[in-house]
């Protein structure tokens, strides 16, 4: 059985899917948007994080945190408001899914399932392929990804999940570089690729500042989804709690855009042509 | 909201119409003492000369009015008197009627002069001079009192040319109200005379129930547009607040004036209404704390009716709070209420379930302290070496001697008389009995506090001492000893055990075991009016009571730190989320301890940032419900708000929370209250 490693498992993740929904983060990912709110998901490896409310700051925590270094759940009482806690839990697939479905009653009751999100999902796509198969038939399934990953795994995964949660973030190639870290080939192949497929989709932007929610990357975004299959577009507005989470995670945030400003939120402009979207 | 409504809201908020009170204060009890006066004579004189002293206070645009001028009840009896009261009876919650619910339904459509010429009759057969004489003479008194206060701001009304309400003034409280405003109006002067009466915790009962046939009938006839009866309403809502600093409770806010909307009718049908609609809609555009919105569902509520809840939750008032139908009245008909008056139950002061009109129960008699009882045991059993099986034994023996002391302790109650209050019931007349002295129910709650501590504590001892064994008994108790100073590994195993809400069936087994060890103590045993003893998972402040003297317990709890409130998981239970939350805390029976304590989660408010948030927290309620949940309250909350308000309490005027059973505003609760509701979020956001 395959093991992964699981950041946070949200029950009832209201912005993830349709219905009352679980959503399982997956830990790594292989972008470095750097707008990124969930930047505990980056790191493959387990690591100590802290929650900063409450946080006296008396240091005793110092040589747990930090890249690279972990620790043993007994490690983390040195913290007297018990604020610590290892990101990174490591499941097989079976423990995974048998976690999931003990609240599929409350779920399939309300339209709803389980969402794979992360960091990236399809980073372990092993394990979240055998976890998806168990789950075949017992609860819906949707997978959120950037589509960064390799083609063949992209194809297995669409084939067994229900419903797939695509991002479209950085449409023009060097600016995806800047932004994200990566050239944005591989996401427009796989992008195809669904589109080509009988998966059904939703395709989702999220809305940078100067940076996603200008007029090229709009239409880009249309021209993309323009004539597929996409159920609909859901426009993800930055907001200013993104940077929150750094601190948590031991990390600096540093965005390269302006975040007093509120993004464009243009949900005319595909509706215009015929193609549902929404605000979150 | 209109204009007109708009300024009353403003003067509300403003606070400047509370300068116009007077300083007079008023003692009357030694006067009343040397004339020997009962006590149900004293009561209706003293409503009647505090309605004298009463200054009727208008303001241009007023319909409704009533204004508090006087601002404290004085007290029945000297000091002396009291002294000799307390040492020789039970006195609960200062011996104030209250917590209790009125036939509004009957007083609104007769008026008083048909409750007065009832009495009179009642009368006739009556020997002069004895306890029903003065009983029935004192509840003529107060209605006197109550037209006096009534003509004064009749006579107001017409000097500042309000005619419409001079013209109600000139129908009700009298005779009943000829529609929906005068309804109103006839409620608001109930809901002043109960205050200046003495009586605490004043609830309002089945409003789209009582009200109903007023609303609809002067819909049908156009006589009210639907906007017009909106903006009396809002006008009612405001006026319930006015005078809501001098109610008293243990913190203010806690008054009591809780609303039920919708559920099964006494015939069996569904309530909600278009009243109801109304109801949710002024309180979502005024955003007070009163009153108080309780929902009522039940396996047929339609969508709409949670959508439209989960809208004012959206608000952050704290309410609505649900009951669950399906689980209560069948719960009320066990305890032996008939089913007529099961399906008419409301909500008292807080969440406890209560019947309008004919009952005189005490909801609120006193609370069991689930961790104490758990932390004694476990520290005696651990002591003597005991297994596992003796601790969860050595608990329910001790749940049964705690609930008998607690039965024990509650005898020779004494209530003082309340003749206006008895007024206001069905059959205090019929019986010339005050409703003091009981009622057709005297049923008595207890609270269960700490549930989930207590089971969390039981699950950590059986996970670490006797299953991994990764903690020795001995270790154990000097760890709860020191507080856990120099136990911190100890203690970190004890916050990983199995927790009550995690969905494991360790833990919620244990919770389960506590409820039904609570129920079985409390069956059988009666109280001195012939009532029972019913349990509940409500907390009242307990919470903060309990436990500011109890130690570290085994939960990892430590000294001092408070309990959940109400129904919800322990503090320092980080845990998996509401659906666990959901599963774990619907496995008790709850029928079995169904005296009133809901479920509380916590959103944090951007859950309701679109339609589709707000349209799931809606979908979860329901699922909680369709589990056999019993009572659910959801508080939407920013953390980094209520931290804001406590440092800047200047900019958060209007900030609400929810406390335990009542909303109220953040900057008026005591530090304590504050501090548990922000660390209650620490694992929200």
């Amino acid at each position: 059985m395959t093991e992964g490693t699981i950041f946070s498992i949200e029950e009832f993740a209201v912005f993830d899917g349709p219905g009352i929904r679980t959503a399982v983060f997956f830990k790594g990912c292989p972008l470095r948007c750097n707008w990124c709110h969930n930047p505990e998901g980056l790191e493959r490896a387990p690591q100590v994080v802290r929650n900063p409310n409450g946080c006296l700051a008396c240091g005793k925590c110092a040589p747990l945190l930090g890249a690279g270094k972990t620790a043993a759940e007994d490690d983390l009482c040195v913290c007297p408001r018990g604020l610590l806690r290892i990101s990174g839990a490591a499941y097989t697939s079976g423990a995974l899914a048998a976690r999931l479905l003990k609240n599929a009653d409350i779920l399939n009751a309300n339209g709803g399932g389980v969402t794979f999100s992360g960091g990236e999902c399809l980073m372990q796509a092993g394990f979240l392929e055998e976890t998806l198969e168990r789950l075949r038939g017992k609860v819906h399934t949707a997978a959120q990804t950037s589509g960064f990953a390799e083609a063949g795994a992209f194809d297995r995964v669409i084939r067994k999940t229900d419903l797939v949660m695509f991002d479209l973030k950085v449409m023009d190639r060097a600016l995806s570089k800047k932004y994200t870290g990566q050239y944005n080939d591989l996401i427009l192949e796989n992008f195809a690729a669904l589109k080509a497929s009988a998966a059904p989709f939703i395709a989702r932007a999220p809305l940078i500042p100067g940076v996603t929610d200008t007029e090229e990357n709009y239409g880009a975004i249309l021209a993309a989804v323009k004539g597929s299959r996409a159920l609909r577009v859901e426009l993800l507005p930055y907001n200013k709690m993104a940077g929150g989470k750094y601190k948590l995670a031991g990390r600096k945030f540093e965005p390269m855009f302006d975040e007093g400003v509120a993004p464009r939120i243009d949900t005319g402009l595909f509706e215009r042509n015929g193609i549902e979207a929404s605000v979150y | 909201m209109t204009d007109r409504v708009r300024k009353i809201y403003d003067r509300l908020i403003a606070r400047e119409y509370r300068n116009l009170r007077s300083d007079a204060e008023y003692d009357f009890a030694a006067e009343f003492a040397a004339a020997g006066l009962p006590l149900e004579t004293r009561a209706g004189l003293r409503l009647l000369r505090l309605a004298e002293a009463e200054r009727a206070v208008m303001f241009p645009g007023d319909r409704i009015g009533f204004l508090r001028t006087v601002k404290r009840v004085p007290p029945l009896q000297t000091a002396a008197e009291w002294e000799t009261i307390h040492k020789t009876r039970f006195v609960f919650d200062g011996a104030q009627v209250g917590n209790i619910s009125s036939d509004y339904e009957y007083t609104l459509n007769v008026g008083l002069e048909t409750r007065r010429a009832e009495i009179v009759e009642r009368l006739k057969g009556v020997q002069e001079g004895g306890k029903a004489f003065h009983l029935l003479n004192a509840m003529l008194t107060s209605i006197e009192a109550v037209y006096v206060v009534a003509d004064k701001y009749r006579a107001a009304a017409e000097r500042a040319g309000a005619r419409e309400l001079a013209a109600a003034l000139g129908n009700v409280p009298r005779k009943g109200a000829g529609g929906f405003y005068e309804a109103l109006v006839f409620f608001r002067i109930l809901n002043f005379a109960l205050w200046l009466n003495g009586n605490k915790h004043n609830t309002v009962g089945r409003f789209d129930v009582y009200m109903r046939p007023f609303y609809d009938k002067d819909i049908e006839t156009g006589k009210l547009t639907r906007a017009a009866a909106l903006d009396l309403l809002e006008e009612f809502f405001i006026s319930l607040n006015f005078d809501a600093d001098l109610y008293p409770g243990v913190q203010q806010g806690d008054n009591g004036q809780s609303l039920v909307l919708g559920g099964m009718g006494a015939d069996g049908g569904e309530v909600f209404n278009g009243l109801s609609r109304l109801c949710l809609e002024a309180s979502l555009e005024l955003k007070l704390i009163d009153p108080k919105i309780n929902l009522r569902v039940n396996k047929g509520t339609p969508d709409e009716v949670y959508r439209l809840g989960t809208e004012l939750t959206k608000q952050g008032l704290g309410f609505p709070q649900y009951s669950n139908d399906d689980v209560v009245i069948p719960a009320l008909t066990r305890w032996g209420y008939e089913e007529r008056d099961a399906r008419d139950y409301v909500v008292a002061a807080c969440w406890e379930f209560i019947i309008p009109k004919v009952a005189m129960d005490i909801p609120n008699i006193d609370a069991l302290n689930f961790p104490d009882i758990a932390n004694r045991v476990i520290r005696d059993k651990l002591a003597a070496g005991g297994n596992f099986d003796e601790i969860t034994e050595g608990v329910k023996a001790a749940i049964t001697a705690d609930v008998a002391r607690i039965a024990e302790s509650v005898k020779n109650i004494f209530v003082e008389p309340s003749p206006f209050q008895s007024v206001l019931m069905r059959d205090c007349v019929r019986d010339a009995r005050d409703v003091s002295e009981g009622a057709k129910y005297n049923n008595y709650g207890i609270h269960g506090a700490g549930i989930s501590n207590a089971a969390d504590a039981l699950a950590a001892v059986q996970r670490t001492v006797f299953e991994d064994k990764t903690a020795a008994p001995d270790e154990l108790l000097a760890a709860l000893d020191a507080d856990f100073a120099g136990y911190e590994k100890l203690r970190g195993k004890l916050l990983a055990a199995p927790k009550m809400g995690d969905n494991d069936d360790c833990a919620d087994g244990l919770g389960c075991m506590l409820a039904d060890a609570f129920a079985d103590a409390c069956a059988g045993l009666k109280n001195e009016r012939g009532g029972i003893f019913r349990p509940g998972t409500g907390t009242a402040m307990y919470y903060i009571w309990f436990s500011e003297r109890l130690p570290a317990t085994a939960d990892g709890r430590k000294r001092g730190e408070p309990f959940s409130a109400n129904y919800s998981p322990s503090l320092s239970a980080r845990s998996k989320g509401v659906l666990s939350v959901i599963q774990s805390f619907t496995k008790p029976d709850l029928q079995r301890v169904c005296n009133g304590g809901p479920l509380t989660l916590e959103f944090h408010d951007t859950v309701f940032r679109n339609g589709e948030g707000t349209q799931k927290v809606a979908a979860l309620v329901k699922a909680f419900i369709a589990r056999g949940g019993h009572q659910m309250q959801l508080n939407a909350v920013s953390r980094a708000a209520l931290l804001d308000a406590q440092k800047h309490p200047e900019k958060h005027r209007g900030l609400i929370v929810r406390v335990w059973g009542w909303s109220g505003y953040f900057n008026e609760l005591d530090i304590a209250y504050q501090n548990h509701i922000i660390k209650r979020l620490e694992f929200t956001a």
